[in-house]
């Protein structure tokens, strides 16, 4: 009897975004879950900010100070190792992640098995270790500890400037501006041949129940982000 | 038999001292029973989500589900927030994600037109909630769900005094109450009851609706939305069982 087919779910992302490092890791767990086959979609959120016409959260004061709040609470039952950045107006709307966002489109592009790791090493950098996610050196740092060897990870940082790289970072964003995206992260679930749009890391328990599939909570026993 | 006799005035001490440990341990639980307010605005689709949550949880956690009508205009005002609706891609989105958060909770939630939700009028709700929340609370949350019905669910007004009356009356207040219930929607303590549970809201933090402040070991948590119920369960020492969309009023 054959296996019925693997639901498609797209993760739109960019690792700017601290909500976005929950639901990675709780989607990750869930890979081994879930029939499903997730497709991790590296894109720009400053491209989809100007897309949508929005604003990021944290410029509403009492918003900033309730996140902070938010994301310690749920970062510690998720068990995912987490620290806001001592600076974080610097590192959100002044650094931001241009550089990151076309390493781990030329990642996605060329050696896709290290996506994932490379994914939750600019994770961990950026949102537990309080370190730099735009130079040369930090991309090169985070593809080491991703398993990327070193020739190919020169190889690739290097091509971050091209027009076929920048041209498929535009792409995703795109594709993603096109499911009515907003912010990070945006998934989307094919499900009986309909796209169906999840702004966010709050609506994976609805997402459940729309895939036939069961929810176990945020899975800390299958953490892969050790502290 | 002499056993029998024996058994049974056994029995009966056994019973006598379960049910005094049953009463001291349903005092005990009284007294420990965590305090959770829910301040909440009808022109919020979310807040109605909550409100239909924590209705149903009442009876399976142990708190003391406390009912805050406010004003989310005034919130908005004092932040510097904005309804997310009047963006056009999050309004898109919230069109979807109602009608699927609508069958998930078995909560008849749709989303309106932004100009039915942004009349200045509609603080005349708040304003009626307020006066029953004062004078008759028994009503209040008849009321709120049917302010909610018609305004989140049928797209009808609620800021007009003949749709308040209608409302009230589809609510259960006695028809002899309402004149005197929606003239009171002008005295000055129920407007200043409204600002006064406006700027609670405001001093734990809130910026927007739902505001969910649950008591915690003396110590208020605030939490924003209607989708942190498992967070607040875990906070609570309680258990998130899901939607219990047998337990939906509709």
């Amino acid at each position: 009897m054959a296996a019925p087919a693997r639901k498609s779910v797209e993760f739109f992302y960019d690792v700017l975004s601290p909500y976005t490092w929950l639901a990675f890791e709780v989607m990750c767990r869930y890979q081994q879950k879930w029939n499903i086959d997730l497709k991790l979609r590296p894109f720009f959120l400053s491209g989809i900010m100007q897309g949508a016409d929005n604003r990021p959260p944290g410029m509403v004061p009492a918003k900033a100070t309730y996140m902070g709040q938010d994301l310690r609470r749920l970062t510690d039952m998720y068990q995912v190792p987490f620290n806001m950045p001592s600076n974080p107006a610097e590192v959100m709307f002044i650094k931001g992640s241009i550089n990151a966002g076309r390493f781990l489109t030329a990642v996605d592009m060329n050696c896709d098995q290290y996506l994932e790791e490379l994914t939750r090493q600019l994770f961990l950098r950026i949102y537990y270790r309080d370190e730099d996610i735009t130079e040369p050196a930090s991309l090169m740092a985070a593809a080491t500890k991703a398993g990327i060897p070193e020739d190919l990870a020169k190889q690739l940082l290097s091509t971050i400037k091209d027009q076929a790289v920048k041209d498929q970072l535009r792409q995703t964003t795109q594709a993603a501006l096109d499911h009515g995206a907003f912010g990070s992260p945006t998934i989307v679930a094919h499900i009986d041949g309909k796209p169906q749009m999840f702004f966010g890391s709050d609506r994976l328990e609805l997402m459940a129940h729309m895939l036939g599939e069961k929810w176990y909570g945020p899975l800390p026993e299958l953490a892969k982000a050790k502290m | 038999m002499g056993f029998i006799p024996v058994f049974m005035m056994y029995a009966a001490g056994w019973r006598r001292s379960i049910l005094k440990f049953s009463r001291s341990s349903k005092m005990a639980a009284l007294r420990s029973r965590k305090v959770v307010e829910l301040f909440y605005d009808v022109i919020s689709p979310y807040s109605w989500v909550a409100f239909e949550v924590l209705c149903r949880y009442r009876s399976r956690w142990n708190i003391d589900l406390q009912l805050r009508p406010f004003f989310i205009g005034g919130v908005f005002k004092e932040t510097g927030n904005k309804p997310p609706g009047l963006l056009a891609a999050k309004y898109a989105y919230a069109q979807h994600d109602l009608r699927r958060l609508a069958d998930f909770y078995k909560i008849p939630v749709k989303m309106p037109p932004m100009e039915r939700l942004m009349r200045r009028e509609n603080v005349n709700s708040n304003r009626l909630l307020t006066a029953v929340n004062l004078d008759c609370p028994q009503h209040l949350e008849n009321l709120s769900r049917e302010l909610w019905m018609r305004v989140m669910s049928r797209d009808q007004d609620i800021s007009d005094p003949a749709s308040l009356e209608t409302a009230a009356a589809a609510a259960g207040i006695p028809s002899g109450t309402t004149p005197q219930l929606l003239g009171r929607i002008r005295d000055d303590d129920v407007k200043a009851a409204l600002k006064d549970t406006t700027n609670q809201a405001l001093a734990y933090g809130a910026f927007g609706a739902p505001t969910i402040v649950a008591h915690v070991e003396g110590t208020p948590v605030m939490i924003w939305g209607s989708d942190r119920f498992p967070l607040l369960a875990h906070m609570l020492g309680e258990r998130w069982e899901g939607p219990l969309r047998e337990m939906a009023k509709y």
